[in-house]
């Protein structure tokens, strides 16, 4: 069966979130950052061989989140900001919806306390 | 640890876990709060079935423009005062709410709210940030799930 739009927007993002739920992965991204840079540049900060941070790299990469040159012999890595800002968009969006509920339902909880339960007509808070 | 694509959120109310629960889970409650901010939830779009395989059903109407929304859920497990569990079977794949109420004391009930197969609707880049800030964010995130 071949995957709906929806179903390959969905695999992307989990494929972002898998990448970004590691520590060396995000310190990586970090570095690209500031700009683009090889392997070994990457690899000199951390107590990894360079076949560890390929691997990482191979995983940013499939996750969209980096991009590498074909141009150079060392292939420099590149930061492809968009789907981050996809995954940090999604997190906020959703984490707001339940913050303003639980505020409300703190608000109307504190309303109980008072007293005032069933005597006010509004529905919503805002 | 919550697993990639998950979502936790977790808050400490001022409530025994059977008042949270009941807010949770009856019309003349969930009017005062079910939102999202800039709706209301009539009472009478409510429809609450609390048993497993009963329907959880709400109405949000839009303040702004009178347009409404409708979400039908149906619920998978129900044990108050401390676990609710429903599905939204609409959504591709059947997106699962988790709701824990665990008494802290003090009159205080944590709350965690899980949810797996959220789709992605929401992800569009629309607002263009930093990336600095997106990352933040998301450490931001990272830590609470670990935290939770």
């Amino acid at each position: 069966m071949k995957a709906t739009a929806s179903e390959r927007a969905a695999d992307l993002l989990t494929a972002t979130f898998a990448a970004l739920a590691d520590p060396t992965r995000r310190a990586i991204l970090t570095r690209l950052s500031a700009g683009g840079a090889t392997v070994n540049q990457l690899a000199e900060p951390f107590a990894l061989t360079q076949q560890a941070i390929s691997k990482h790299i191979k995983v940013l990469e499939r996750a969209g989140l980096v991009s590498r040159s074909r141009a150079a012999q060392a292939r420099p890595c590149r930061l492809e900001p968009a789907r981050l800002e996809a995954a940090a968009d999604w997190i906020d969006r959703h984490r707001q919806l339940w913050q303003e509920r639980y505020n409300r339902l703190d608000e109307h909880l504190a309303e109980l306390r008072a007293g005032g339960a069933g005597e006010r007509p509004e529905g919503t808070a805002s | 640890m919550t697993q990639p694509g998950e979502f936790t959120y977790r808050r400490v109310h001022r409530a025994s876990r059977e008042l949270l629960f009941d807010c949770l889970t009856q019309p003349e409650h969930l009017t005062r709060f079910w939102g999202p901010d800039g709706t209301t939830t009539p009472v009478e779009g409510i429809t609450v079935d609390l048993r497993p395989g009963g329907v959880f059903e709400t109405v949000m109407v839009n303040v702004a423009d009178g347009s409404s929304y409708r979400m039908r859920e149906v619920y998978r497990e129900v044990r108050r005062p401390d676990l609710l569990v429903w599905t939204e079977p609409d959504v591709e794949g059947g997106m699962t709410t988790t709701i824990t109420l665990t008494e802290l004391g003090d009159g205080q009930t944590e709350v965690i709210t899980h949810q797996t197969n959220v789709p992605p609707m929401m992800a569009r880049p629309e607002a263009r940030r930093g990336f600095e800030t997106s990352l933040r964010r998301f450490a931001d995130y990272t830590d609470r799930l670990t935290a939770s």
